[in-house]
């Protein structure tokens, strides 16, 4: 490829939001470069396991029929859990249900990349981008690999490491308590075997999170996820907390996969996988920094995840904020300039969008799920009533006094559990 | 095998890396020499932060699974990160 070629727009990153707003982009026509570090796309991506459908179905027509799609979650399962014991909740759909699926992010990314080049777009894999061109405040294009590679407009889509528009003083570095970190393993099962033990249909999958044990009760959870072959299984932790508290990162999975009630479900598995990798938890709500002179900014890079404590989306968000990044490019191509001005489209478009609506109707979701005591003396307070309440033996009991009495050793009362229920409830 | 608790460079060693000759992460050791935290010692998820005898950190940035915590973490900015360079590093096969 010829360094000196311009493009009309440059994305970094080929990933959920780059691969979108390329989608998009060379859907209207735009003469558009991917760059992606990874040796292939998809060789750098992780996510806990599962993926919204609806923003896909609303850009690609054939999308349920042609993705690969592993499986459709028909299960949702919330625990809590302690030491030896799990309390679990769960929600189990009919058939026909197919709002969410499991899928390797990586499989999903390669198969969007196809489409993306269908459409007439260059990715480039293994190349990495060093730095954003800068001239006179706008940003012109980007340096990679010692080449120049220039273009009226760069959307940067580097993901959670902000570390080009860090560089280039765009916006400044996360902090920890604006961070989770995610570890997970893959183990691979046979098929039978996981529909067997997870109560599963031929293509239908589970999603489960758990709070509790998995962060030794501390703010994040564990989650489980099947794919047709494959158990995921993993903890997301407060990295505030987690340094607070000094817990030990590299142990959080082993010790899960070796809880009682995630071994059972393993058993005979083969780990074949470990990653791990940042996950926002406090989102950025300064939408004024998301773009500038010729500089869009999306996905995880944007910090767009939004942690309802019972479910987690990233995926959907991170795909969509590229398609508006798409649309303002072809609204400030249609103005005729690509100036902070003009692409500040973006910005509305975000405001107008479920995005910014949902993070907004949501917006004290990040500071109760950062309440401390919900991971650790609620859950094991709840667990240990329902034990309790279901343990016989000869000692009658009433159940009402059971339950102040042990809500009592863990340090709650009712009261206080009322109104910590009525706060959620107040904001979800 | 999977009942076995695995170590954390057990878990390493089932990942594909294309390791690159240069480092892409640099620690400053002097910095951390004064560090009385450490937090990048227990919080990294694949553990290449560690001390040897004397109680000096030593780093490897062979088994790094790119996610940054270590620079977040770092309360006084000791870690210089970056992504290993293009087609180098951690090569996810199961994502």
């Amino acid at each position: 490829m010829n360094s000196e070629e311009k493009f009309d727009v440059i994305i970094v990153g080929g990933g959920p939001s780059g691969l979108g707003a390329a989608y998009m982009l060379a859907k209207y026509g735009f003469n558009i470069l991917v760059i992606e570090r990874g040796g292939r796309i998809g060789s750098k991506n992780i996510f806990g396991g599962r993926i919204y459908s609806y923003a896909f179905k609303k850009i690609i027509d054939d999308f349920e029929k042609d993705a690969p799609i592993e499986r459709w979650v028909r299960k949702e399962r919330l625990s809590l859990m302690n030491d030896t014991d799990a309390l679990t909740l769960e929600l189990s759909v009919g058939n026909e249900y197919n709002n969410s699926f499991t899928t390797y992010l990586s499989t999903f990314l390669r198969w969007l990349a196809k489409r993306v080049e269908d459409l007439g777009a260059f990715i480039l894999t293994g190349v990495k981008v060093d730095k954003l061109l800068i001239e006179d405040g706008k940003v012109t294009g980007v340096l990679a690999d010692g080449d120049r590679f220039k273009a009226n407009v760069v959307i940067d889509a580097e993901g959670i490491n902000p570390i080009l528009i860090r560089d280039a003083r765009f916006r400044e570095d996360w902090k920890p308590h604006e961070v989770a970190v995610g570890v997970k393993e893959v183990i691979k099962l046979p098929k039978n075997v996981i529909e067997e033990r997870l109560n599963l249909g031929d293509d239908e999958g589970v999603a489960q999170l758990f709070i509790g044990y998995p962060t030794k009760y501390l703010p994040g959870g564990g989650f489980l996820y099947t794919n047709k072959e494959t158990i995921n299984i993993g903890i997301v932790v407060r990295l505030d907390h987690a340094i607070k508290n000094r817990i030990s990162i590299y142990d959080l999975a082993e010790d899960f996969r070796q809880h009682p009630y995630i071994k059972n479900i393993v058993k005979g598995g083969s780990v074949i996988e470990y990653a791990a990798h940042l996950v926002p938890e406090v989102p950025q709500y300064n939408l004024d920094k998301l773009y500038g002179d010729g500089l869009l900014v999306v996905g995880d890079a944007a910090g767009f995840v939004l942690n309802m404590g019972f479910t987690i989306r990233g995926v959907d968000l991170a795909f969509w904020s590229g398609i508006l990044a798409a649309e303002a490019v072809k609204k400030a191509h249609d103005e005729g300039k690509y100036t902070k001005e003009t692409l500040s489209v973006y910005k509305t478009l975000l405001k107008d969008s479920f995005i910014i609506k949902e993070m907004q109707l949501h917006s004290k979701i990040p500071s109760i799920l950062g309440n401390a005591s919900l991971y650790d003396n609620y859950v094991k307070g709840i667990i240990d009533v329902l034990k309790n309440i279901y343990a016989i033996d000869d000692n009658p009991k009433k159940i009402s006094k059971l339950m102040i009495d042990i809500l009592h050793k863990h340090d709650l009362t009712l009261i206080d559990l009322m109104k910590d229920l009525l706060t959620v409830f107040m904001n979800v | 095998m999977s009942e076995k608790r695995l170590s954390v460079e057990e878990r390493l060693g089932l990942n594909s890396f294309v390791i690159d000759k240069e480092p892409h992460i640099k620690v400053k050791y002097e910095v951390c020499r004064s560090c009385p935290e450490k937090p990048c010692l227990y919080v990294c998820p694949a553990h290449l932060y560690t001390l040897d005898q004397q109680g000096n950190l030593h780093f490897n940035y062979e088994g790094c699974l790119e996610c940054g915590t270590c620079r977040i973490a770092c309360p006084y900015g000791a870690v210089e990160w970056n992504y290993p360079k293009g087609g180098k590093g951690i090569h996810y096969q199961f994502e």
